[in-house]
């Protein structure tokens, strides 16, 4: 009895262990490998033919010889046998490539004559990994689009996204986010060339007001059985609102007029203060031990703090790009600035700073953002920022954007 | 003393200039005014850099080499392409204040090409442009965006066409009868340039251009590809482009060169090594292909390798009397048709290069033929078009594309020899230099540091 039970114990375990060896994955090269073998064989009929392989492409060497095998056994399938170089017919495969996908060409030589057969395989992709420390910045990309995106907020009944001419909404379903609605913002005047715009969730926090250069937005969710969204735009040189109150109104504490034809706010805020402030990129508000002070980034480059009715230059900024956003944090003083490197670079990075007096102190090793960050906002909630992030595809192929949540840890 | 008196002097400045708060880098500012520099006149018919900062298509090829809207929002084909109708962008205006409608659209595209246009007709029909032809269009939207088709006043409201140049572009002259500076135009479309002004210095040698990139008098200078390793030794600061440009040579197919034989021996005679080696200092690409092999991954098909044993052996016992070689007044160029001659003098052709402006006869040509798109099919189709072959590209497929190519060149009438970069030089001053598909400067999207 105790044999049976031993030997049942073995077979369990090993059937155990069969069942949890993985799947080999299937190997990318198998279905080029195998239309490239039908093809040749369409033309080269049953027979034998001497099979070369040369690779111009960056596909690594130590891939070539399963792709061999692959189309060995794929024309083997259709009748075509690989011999030695004694064989009159030959067949010259080149794994090649262009600036959008790999290639793949077999030159069938018979005699004098020789054909060719062609196919395209998937590039891939590979991931950077990301690496971090001290106070440690992740990214979560929300979002990913091949359009323009100047600002973007999440509602509880979608994704709002403002695009240059138009609010787009989207539907997160379970295979990810699809296009519900678009509405152009219908405007009169000429785009502006580096378009900038914000999104601010509406008081009851379902719908939204959206601001872009001449034009503003609201958005209002219509719960079922409409399930829809009503969104109203209009031109207007309104101010945009740069702070948001404290309370749970959302209400704008204070509002900045933008210079519609331009890229920047004129340093005109309502209501007004004391301090005439200058044209600015970038306005966040940032808690100071005798208040909230106005930390500000000149289109002269120059970041400045305003408070008590002052303003005062802020140092340690060289790198910061023209955006930045405040982040509350937890960790140490609390509330962080995150600011992008550059504006320039074809892959920007973010990075926390503390600012306990006038001079902007690292607080985070750099976050590499792959792309360009083109906007820079706190999240509502205020704990994360939102980051669009431009990605150039390179060579041949279109920019897309992506949306990322960037979050900090204390370590 | 006074050593130490310099010393601290030197030290100071340091320190002044350590503590002052340095500006960080920003978004792009406007203002200022941007020299530019080039060879030509800036108005070359295929990459003059005039055009695009005057005139727009009514698409515009993006970066991923598929067409965007430009003067056309949106647009779709029917009848299996052989219809197509463009919508315009609303509320456009040319720069003297006319509006852009579809009857000055259509007025400025039956101008440039006649009888070897892409369409047969083209009109108005309400808001949009109507094109229609007898064979497939399937690459219209891309050749829309070419040079030639750039939207035009033809009218200037008094029923005569306006001396030069009025368009919806970024920039309008200052003064249409000095064309040498160039303005931002406010209401752009898409958005008004950084820059306020543009000045052109045409005619001017690469010499000339560089010497004022490096006293501060110019921002944007032509770099030609045979220079591209000396700017890169002078540590100039380089933008430059994939091979966009081919450099060919075209046979008549009539005449002494009638004879397919002679043409082949031609193609198989040419030393396309020698040629990039020596005159373009190894910065372009041989190729034998007409589209360069980043954009077809199949240019290796078409051998780039010189064949004298064929190319005797196509010219056989036959006779050819001397054949004139004509190509721009430029000196790389005219070196490079003397090159050319050479090659086939060792073959038996007696070839005299000549001024392509001043030449009565030509058996050949040299040219440089700008690729239009970076997408295999529309660029295809684009320089065979250049040379006059008027019939579509419809197979996207990589044989297809392939097919389309080796049937065309084994009439030996155009014959591939390099592709060659597009490059510039430019300033310090200048931010977020983008070029196009073409290699083409995106001058709208520059701004300079030193601007507010």
């Amino acid at each position: 009895m105790k044999l049976v039970c031993l030997i049942a114990l073995l077979i369990g375990s090993v059937t155990n262990l069969l069942a949890q060896v993985p799947n080999p994955a299937p190997s990318p090269w198998e279905q080029p490998a195998a239309d490239l073998a039908e093809q040749v064989a369409a033309i080269l009929g049953p027979g034998q033919a001497h099979l070369t392989i040369r690779n111009l492409s960056n596909l690594p060497t130590d891939q070539i010889p399963s792709i061999r095998h692959q189309l060995v056994q794929n024309l083997k399938s259709h009748g075509v046998l690989a011999s030695g170089a004694e064989s009159a017919n030959a067949i010259r495969v080149t794994l090649s490539e262009n600036s959008r996908e790999r290639l793949w060409v077999a030159e069938i030589v018979e005699g004098d004559e020789t054909r060719v057969a062609m196919v395209r395989v998937d590039p891939g992709e590979a991931q950077p990994p990301q690496s971090a420390a001290g106070l440690m910045l992740r990214k979560q990309t929300i979002f990913t689009t091949r359009e323009t995106i100047l600002a973007v907020l999440e509602t509880p009944n979608g994704l709002v996204v403002v695009e240059p001419e138009e609010i787009v909404i989207f539907a997160h379903t379970a295979d990810g986010w699809h296009e519900q609605k678009r509405v152009g913002f219908g405007q009169s005047r000429p785009l502006t060339r580096d378009p900038r715009a914000s999104i601010y969730p509406s008081p009851d926090a379902g719908g939204f007001a959206a601001y872009a250069p001449g034009s503003a937005c609201a958005g209002s969710y219509q719960p079922p059985p409409t399930s829809d969204w009503v969104i109203h735009c209009h031109d207007t040189d309104d101010p945009w609102p740069i702070i948001q109150s404290s309370t749970a109104s959302n209400s704008a504490a204070m509002k900045a007029f933008y210079n519609t034809p331009r890229n920047y706010f004129t340093g005109v805020v309502t209501p007004g203060t004391a301090l005439d402030l200058p044209p600015f990129y970038t306005a966040v508000p940032f808690p100071r031990a005798n208040g909230t002070a106005l930390l500000i980034n000149g289109i002269d480059g120059k970041v400045q703090l305003a408070e008590n009715s002052s303003l005062k230059t802020v140092t340690g900024t060289r790198d910061w790009g023209s955006d930045f956003a405040s982040l509350h944090t937890g960790c140490g003083a609390g509330t962080q600035i995150i600011a992008s490197s550059s504006g320039e670079a074809l892959t920007d990075s973010l990075r926390a700073y503390e600012l306990p007096a006038l001079e902007a102190i690292p607080a985070s090793a750099t976050l590499t953002m792959d792309g360009t960050v083109t906007a820079l906002w706190t999240a509502p909630e205020g704990s994360s920022a939102l980051a669009v992030v431009r990605k150039q595809a390179g060579e041949g192929r279109a920019d897309s954007y992506e949306v990322d949540r960037v979050k900090a840890t204390c370590n | 003393m006074r050593w130490t008196v310099l010393r601290q002097l030197a030290i100071s400045c340091l320190i002044a200039l350590l503590a002052f708060p340095a500006a960080a880098r920003t978004r792009p500012h406007y203002g200022g005014t941007l020299r530019v520099e080039v060879q030509g006149d800036g108005f070359e018919s295929s990459n003059g850099l005039l055009w695009s900062l005057l005139m727009d298509g009514l698409t515009q090829i993006g970066a991923d080499g598929n067409p965007k809207p430009a003067l056309a929002v949106r647009w779709a084909s029917e009848n299996n392409d052989h219809r197509w109708q463009f919508w315009l962008r609303p509320g456009v205006q040319f720069t003297n204040g006319s509006p852009l409608t579809p009857a000055s659209v259509v007025s400025s595209l039956e101008a440039p090409c006649r009888s070897n246009c892409p369409w047969t007709a083209v009109h108005a029909v309400g808001d949009s442009v109507v094109f229609t032809n007898d064979s497939p269009m399937p690459n219209l939207p891309s050749l829309l965006a070419g040079s030639q088709f750039l939207i035009h006043l033809t009218d200037a409201g008094d029923g005569k066409e306006p001396a030069c140049c009025i368009g919806t572009g970024p920039f309008q002259f200052t003064d249409p009868a000095f064309l040498k500076t160039l303005a931002a135009n406010p209401n752009y479309w898409g958005g008004r340039p950084f820059v306020d002004k543009v000045e052109v210095l045409t005619n001017k040698s690469f010499r000339d251009q560089w010497l004022d990139l490096s006293v501060g008098h110019a921002d944007l200078v032509e770099v030609p590809a045979e220079q591209l390793r000396l700017a890169q030794q002078q540590h100039l600061t380089i933008i430059a482009s994939p091979p966009v440009t081919l450099l060919a040579l075209a046979v008549a197919d009539s005449s002494v060169l009638a004879n397919p034989s002679l043409r082949a021996s031609i193609a198989f005679a040419v030393d396309r090594s020698a040629l990039s080696n020596v005159i373009f200092q190894k910065q372009g690409e041989v190729t034998a292909s007409l589209l360069p092999a980043a954009l077809t991954g199949y240019a290796f098909l078409f051998p780039t390798d010189r064949d004298l044993n064929k190319a005797h052996g196509f010219r056989g016992g036959l006779n050819a009397p001397s054949l004139t070689l004509a190509t721009d007044n430029n000196a790389t160029m005219q070196l490079a048709a003397q090159r050319l001659a050479l090659n086939l003098h060792e073959v038996g052709f007696n070839v005299q290069a000549a001024n392509a402006a001043t030449a009565l006869h030509k058996d050949m040509a040299l040219l440089e033929i700008t690729l239009a798109s970076s997408q295999p099919q529309p660029a295809l189709e684009s320089i065979l078009r250049s040379v006059g072959v008027a019939s579509p590209v419809i197979d996207n497929t990589p044989t297809g594309l392939y097919r389309a190519e080796r049937d065309f060149l084994q009439t030996h009438t155009l014959i591939p020899l390099l592709y060659l970069p597009r490059a510039y030089a430019i300033s310090g001053r200048v931010r977020d230099l983008r070029l196009s598909a073409n290699g083409s400067p995106l001058l709208a999207d520059v701004s300079l540091d030193d601007s507010q």
